[in-house]
């Protein structure tokens, strides 16, 4: 080999790192963090913002790089979704650190799980292959599994991890039989590949292979009717795995989603487009109406995250660039609101009450009226009233599908988001409208409320000044 | 020829084992069935000239995991109708979908709608061609960046079993062999200083 | 000019009022009115520099983009400041009468329990208010002109306690509504035929727009910048109260009186007034639309001042009075006098103000009292408030040498010279109204200050005179009310102040016309003598003297003799009858037919109920799938599968 060997691996420094750090904090946690849980939880944090470095430090800005014989593809897209994965972590970290410390479970292990599904996510943006993919899914489910039951003591989480694993595993199946069949029709992995091997018209064959892709996509995303699992998970796991399964591994979907059909399948997207709008419109309508029926706020959010991802297929549906970036935006956008709302669970949370039912938040204006605050902004977002950013992306996700044309979805997706912004403002409702009763104060706890405040701000603030991101947006996706 | 006749053979014992797998009432026949399932696919990838992948999937899957599974499976007292009940009562569906399933996937792959030609058999290879130093060749080079994560897919299985398994039950008395490395002279014996004493 | 200093001005009040509201209670009292009068001085400085910046060293007048929210099919949403000589006089006035108001607060409000959200509320009235007048572009211009009414509908409604004051914010919202939905349609007429919300794009396309036609019903095709500026129009006679949607605004006296003098006389609602003189543009190429601006003024300028002769309640006669004025305004812009127009509507904010401030001191100091029947004789016991008064009442009937005077005698002169069609018309009411407005404003002052004390003995036990936080301002406000009209008519009306940001067409240029006789302010104030209107106004007071300080029954004996009249007067041309009656009472019938049909039966039975027992029935399917059984999740999932496989297959044979 010659000297420059090691340099060419540069691109893949993320991954290298993350390999690193997820065996310096274990080690790390046997020396040091036994006694002092929190020393890892701190020392885990810095590792992340050590990650964010090392993702800028290993991007080549404009460039799209191929490692590891096509199994690798380093590219601005990449680069984007590896920062706001490091980032988003930390943030899931820092707001679920004292909820970790009340309930026993700040174990060096959880940080280290955390790491794994988050080299997960890394590997599925960086997809350059099935085997790639198929790698990155499992590694990132194993670990969420293994979080989800990480309360032992807690029944409703290990059978909410039991069916979430068993469910998963199935979905694996699926995606490995799908991916044999297309690898038996082309008989190559590598995604480049795929997107030569099928440019031609669509034989059965393929339509058979991608089905069954397209089923376990969904099934990752928590699309219906594949979406079984979300709701156990989402109420069943410790809250701050809930914030977890509900934020970065959405990135992730959404990575999958773009490597493997938009890059990989692109040529025949009128296959999958189909499929897919099929699975958003059904997500939209299921999750929107199940969520109104909803008393527990876990539970409603995580039908809430259905009716999400269905705009998010939405943005692949249109199977066009500007539809992907409307998807990234709106990724990214609920991604981060997402993150606000759980950790404002977090924050109203304490010992002996979880505030995860809709009625634990009544009269949360006067008990704590900057929590209020914060929670009605993320809400609003949420319900994407404009100025809050979660407006651009829902319009942005429309403007995409009138473009080309489909004029029905786009009308689904405004009533269906009309009905949405009512369970949203609902909560706001409770808050401002509903006597708090003889329900607890708010407590202080100014680090978290700091970071959440600025949460909260960040979605009105890329609200007021929504082209920052969507130019970002539109740069990695090669459209500036 | 003959390698055909073996193929088809296997090919219906391996089909015959995976439904014994799953439709066996009793748990530890289903282990065995997989077992049997497992040494057929292994005949199957010899007749692929996979020799290195059939050896180990005997070594590994039957002699260890399946081994370790059976414990388990017979250490657990399953109560099987337990868990069938409730079963049956979506029987139906389960049938017609797995009807359809198959009426599908038969449909396009027996009736050739694959959209290739059919595969082209593979070139025979040399009888002295290593497949392992070949496979350890390809691991090595082209895929070591999966073959690395896959490393770490078992640390996170290590991992997660230790997490959810290990844990300290109250008033179990155990060794505490750090302890006891770690314990100096001073802490277990005590120089007393004292007074010749004088016989009586 | 600097676009950061320009931005400081609105967003010094804003900052002051956000503090102040939300954590008026954290920094207390003190502070807070500390606070908010700093943010109004800081910007009245700034918006004196840049008047000197404007006036005297000779900078180009601003107009650009300080932030962009949005682009939407080539439609361009941003804030932009356009400031110019126009901009840049109403800046300075809306801040100093701001400030006065602010000052004048601190002892009206001392015994409020809401003390601090009073100044929150009227720093944010200045900040809205700035925005709006500022704005280079139609949706700040909208955003202004909703958030000073939101703010006017806090502040009438501000003692939230009284059914009256609930019921006043609740009507000036409404009827603002009514013009709003025309103004909104003006401006989507603009964006209709510009693709622009830009000021200056409008300006530039009005030629062409005005020989556009637009046909609303078919068959019918009207001038597109005719139906344009009536529609605007109709927005400014909401905001300015121009009849018949002034009915609000006698109502908003409810509110406190900083805010009467602020909002209902100084500002918001000469909002219309500089809104229209801002679309000099575009109104100038249309003569119907100006005819009709001329009509409405000269009616609403006439017959409200009728009213403030029968109204005892003092704030409700300066209302009249306000309500009049804003006709007189109205009618200058009316014959294409935009520039005297604004020029009264700079004398008017000081000296009405005044005027109000000093009603409120007279009803401080009487307890809440606000009728003039049981006052009388004041002038001993408050000579401050009566001396400046006497300043504002004499500036408004137009007395030479005061501001009122140089305002409205040009004004009126501007009227006689136009031939637009309704001037002659319009000449009538103008003159008339000069006597009616002398009558009204003596008969208050006859009634408050002077003959004999009406006090009750509960009242003259706990007479006391205000303190020097609120005559100050009253002094502050005198001194322009009695001198800016001298220094300034020359330069502001015939030195070409406007330059370009005011645009006459030759033709119509009555100011011009005027100002060739015009021979500096004090041959002006001499010449007064000389018209008509100073011997009406003359004939106004000693009317007013007569009848209410001489002769109290002979007015008594006019009232019984004229018992018609006056009760039509006193039931204020019947507007409030016809309103509750005939038009509320239609839209609430029409309101509940659409309501048991269309809302209870089809929206509410079959949409949201409906909805709701659909939601129910989907929940209660969904919850028989969602069974919380592994094996059942597993089942759906494949079922999933399997149809979507045989889906596609099928379709794709």
């Amino acid at each position: 080999m010659t000297e420059t060997s090691f340099a060419q691996f540069l691109p893949a420094l993320p991954e290298i790192y993350l390999v690193g750090a997820i065996c310096a904090l274990l080690m790390f946690d046997v020396f040091f963090g036994l006694k002092k849980p929190t020393r890892t939880a701190s020392v885990a944090l810095l590792l992340l913002l050590g990650g964010a470095v090392a993702t800028l430090i290993s991007a080549d800005f404009g460039h799209r790089q191929v490692l590891f014989s096509g199994m690798y593809i380093a590219d601005d897209l990449a680069t984007l979704l590896k920062l706001a994965s490091f980032l988003f972590v930390a943030i899931a970290l820092f707001y679920s650190g004292e909820f970790l410390g009340r309930r026993k479970l700040q174990q060096g292990e959880y940080y280290v799980l955390v790491f794994t599904a988050l080299l997960g996510v890394l590997v599925l943006t960086s997809a350059g292959s099935l085997l790639m993919v198929y790698i990155g899914v499992e590694l990132l489910s194993l670990s969420l599994y293994a979080l989800v039951a990480f309360d032992r003591e807690n029944g409703v989480a290990a059978e909410a991890a039991m069916k979430y694993f068993v469910l998963g595993a199935i979905a694996s199946g699926i995606m490995l039989y799908g991916m044999s069949l297309l690898y038996g029709l082309s008989g190559t992995l590598s995604l480049a590949g795929l997107a030569t091997a099928f440019s031609g018209p669509n034989s059965l064959g393929l339509i058979l292979g991608l089905a069954f892709l397209v089923v376990a996509v969904a099934f990752k995303f928590g699309a219906v009717p594949f979406h079984m699992w979300v709701p156990d998970v989402y109420q069943g796991a410790p809250t701050s795995v809930s914030l977890l399964v509900a934020s970065v591994p959405k990135i992730a979907s959404f990575a999958v989603a773009y490597r493997l059909l938009a890059e990989g399948l692109g040529e025949v997207s009128g296959t999958w487009t189909q499929m897919l709008s099929v699975l958003a419109v059904l997500s939209l309508l299921f999750g929107n109406l199940i969520a109104i029926a909803q008393t527990n706020l876990r539970r409603m959010l995580a039908y809430s995250a259905i009716s999400n991802v269905g705009f998010i297929l939405l943005g692949f549906v249109t199977g066009t660039g500007d539809g992907y970036e409307a998807a990234l935006y709106f990724t990214l956008v609920y991604v981060m609101v997402v993150l606000g709302t759980f950790g404002a669970i977090l924050l109203a949370s304490r010992e002996g009450f979880e505030a995860d039912e809709i009625a634990d938040y009544k009269g949360l204006s006067s008990r704590d009226p900057s929590l209020a605050f914060m929670v009605a902004v993320l809400m609003f977002s949420t319900a994407g009233i404009p100025p809050f950013v979660g407006f651009w992306a829902k319009l942005r996700i429309i403007e995409s599908l009138v473009n080309v044309g489909h004029l029905w979805l786009s009308i689904i997706a405004v009533v269906m988001s009309v009905i949405g912004a009512f369970y949203y403002l609902r909560i706001v409702w409770v808050m401002y409208f509903d006597p708090p009763g003889d329900l607890p104060r708010g407590q202080p706890r100014l680090a978290l409320r700091f970071v959440l405040g600025l949460n909260a701000a960040a979605a009105l603030g890329l609200g007021l000044f929504p082209d920052v991101l969507l130019n970002v947006c539109q740069t990695v996706l090669h459209r500036g | 020829m003959l390698v055909q006749i073996l193929f088809y053979a296997f090919a219906t014992v391996l089909m015959g084992s995976a439904l014994g797998v799953i439709l066996s009432r009793n748990p530890v026949h289903s282990a065995l069935y997989l077992v049997l399932a497992f040494f057929t696919s292994a005949a199957l990838w010899l007749l692929i000239e996979a020799e290195f992948l059939a050896i180990v999937l005997v070594l590994v899957y039957v002699g260890a995991v399946m081994v370790l599974f059976l414990f388990v499976v017979m250490m657990l007292d399953i109560n099987v109708e337990e868990v069938r009940k409730g079963f049956t009562r979506h029987a139906w569906l389960g049938w017609l979908t797995v009807l359809a399933l198959v009426a599908e996937i038969v449909g396009v792959v027996a009736v050739k709608q694959l959209g290739i030609d059919v595969t082209k058999a593979a070139v025979p290879v040399a009888a002295d061609h290593s497949n392992t130093a070949e496979l350890g060749k390809v691991l090595y080079t082209t895929y070591v960046y999966p073959f690395e994560l896959a490393a770490v897919v078992l640390l996170v299985a290590i991992v997660a079993a230790i997490v959810l398994t290990m844990r300290k039950r109250q008033g179990l008395k155990l060794q505490d062999v750090g302890a006891q490395v770690a314990t100096r002279r001073e802490d277990r014996v005590r120089l007393v200083k004292m007074q010749a004493e004088r016989r009586e | 000019m600097n676009p950061n200093l320009l931005l400081a001005i609105p967003l010094l009040p804003l900052a002051a009022a956000v503090i102040s509201g939300l954590f008026g209670r954290l920094i207390g009292r003190t502070a807070s009115a500390t606070l908010t009068i700093a943010g109004v001085l800081g910007a009245l400085v700034l918006s004196l520099k840049v008047f000197q910046q404007l006036a005297f060293e000779g900078v180009p007048s601003y107009n650009d983009t300080v932030y962009t929210w949005l682009v939407s099919d080539g439609i361009r949403m941003q804030v932009g400041f356009l400031v110019d000589q126009l901009t840049v006089l109403m800046m300075v006035v809306v801040t100093f009468v701001s400030l006065c108001v602010h000052v004048y607060t601190i002892g009206y409000m001392h015994d409020d329990a809401g003390y601090q959200r009073f100044f929150s509320y009227i720093s944010l009235f200045t900040f809205a208010m700035l925005m709006l007048v500022m704005s280079n572009n139609f949706m700040q211009l909208f955003f202004g002109w909703e958030a000073v009414g939101v703010v006017s509908y806090l502040l009438i409604g501000f003692w939230y306690t009284r059914p009256s004051a609930t019921f006043a914010n609740m009507k000036a919202f409404l009827v603002n509504r009514v013009g709003d939905f025309g103004f909104v349609l003006g401006i989507a007429g603009i964006v209709y035929f510009t693709g622009s919300l830009d000021y200056a794009d409008a300006f530039a396309a009005a030629p062409s727009m005005a020989t556009k036609t637009l046909s609303v019903m078919p068959g019918a095709a009207w001038p597109a910048l005719t139906v344009i500026c009536i529609c605007l129009f109709i927005g400014a006679m909401g905001k300015s109260a121009q009849m018949p949607l002034h009915v609000w605004l006698p109502d908003s006296m409810e509110g406190p009186t900083p805010i009467s003098a602020l909002i209902h006389a100084a500002t918001m609602v000469t909002a219309g007034i500089f809104m229209v003189a801002r679309m000099s543009p575009l109104f100038e190429l249309s003569e119907t639309a100006l005819s009709t601006v001329l009509v409405i003024g000269a009616t609403t300028a006439l017959f409200m001042g009728f009213l403030g002769i029968v109204s005892n309640d003092i704030k409700r006669v300066v209302a009249y009075s306000t309500l009049s004025q804003l006709g007189y305004m109205t009618v200058a812009l009316g014959v294409s006098g935009y520039s005297v127009a604004i020029f009264h509507l700079m004398t008017h904010a000081f000296f009405k103000a005044l005027l109000f401030l000093a009603a409120g001191a007279v009803i401080i100091a009487m307890h809440h009292e606000q009728d003039m029947r049981k006052m009388g004789g004041l002038r001993h016991r408050m000579p401050v408030t009566y001396w400046t008064s006497l300043i504002g009442a004499l500036a408004l009937i137009g007395t030479p040498f005061f501001s009122g005077f140089y305002s409205k005698d040009a004004l009126i002169e501007a009227v006689a010279e136009s031939h637009r069609v309704g001037a002659g018309y319009a000449y009538f009411c103008v003159l008339g109204g000069v006597f009616i407005t002398a009558l009204y404003t003596f008969r208050m002052i006859f009634m408050t200050f002077h003959g004999q004390e009406r006090l009750d003995h509960h009242a003259k036990a706990h007479f006391h005179d205000v303190g020097w936080d609120m005559k100050a301002p009253l002094v502050a406000l005198a001194i322009p009310s009695l001198l800016i009209g001298f220094f300034t008519v020359q330069p502001v009306l015939f030195g070409g102040w406007f330059g370009d940001a005011i645009q006459v067409l030759e033709h119509n240029d009555v100011i011009a016309h005027i100002g060739h006789h015009f021979q500096g302010p004090v041959a002006f104030a001499l010449h007064g003598p000389m018209g008509a209107p100073f011997w009406l106004a003359l004939g106004g007071v000693v009317t007013a003297w007569l009848f209410f300080l001489k002769n109290p029954s002979w007015a008594a004996a006019w009232e019984s003799r004229l018992s018609g009249l006056h009760t039509v007067l006193v039931n204020k041309y019947y507007f409030d009858w016809f309103n509750e009656n005939v038009l509320a009472r239609a839209s609430r019938g029409l309101g509940s037919v659409l309501w048991k049909a269309g809302d209870q039966a089809v929206i509410d039975g079959t949409l949201v109920n409906g909805s709701a027992k659909l939601v129910g029935w989907l929940a209660g399917v969904t919850r028989r799938v969602q069974t919380g059984y592994l094996y059942s999740y597993a089942l759906w999932m494949v079922v999933g599968l399997a149809v979507l496989l045989a889906w596609f297959l099928l379709s794709a044979h």
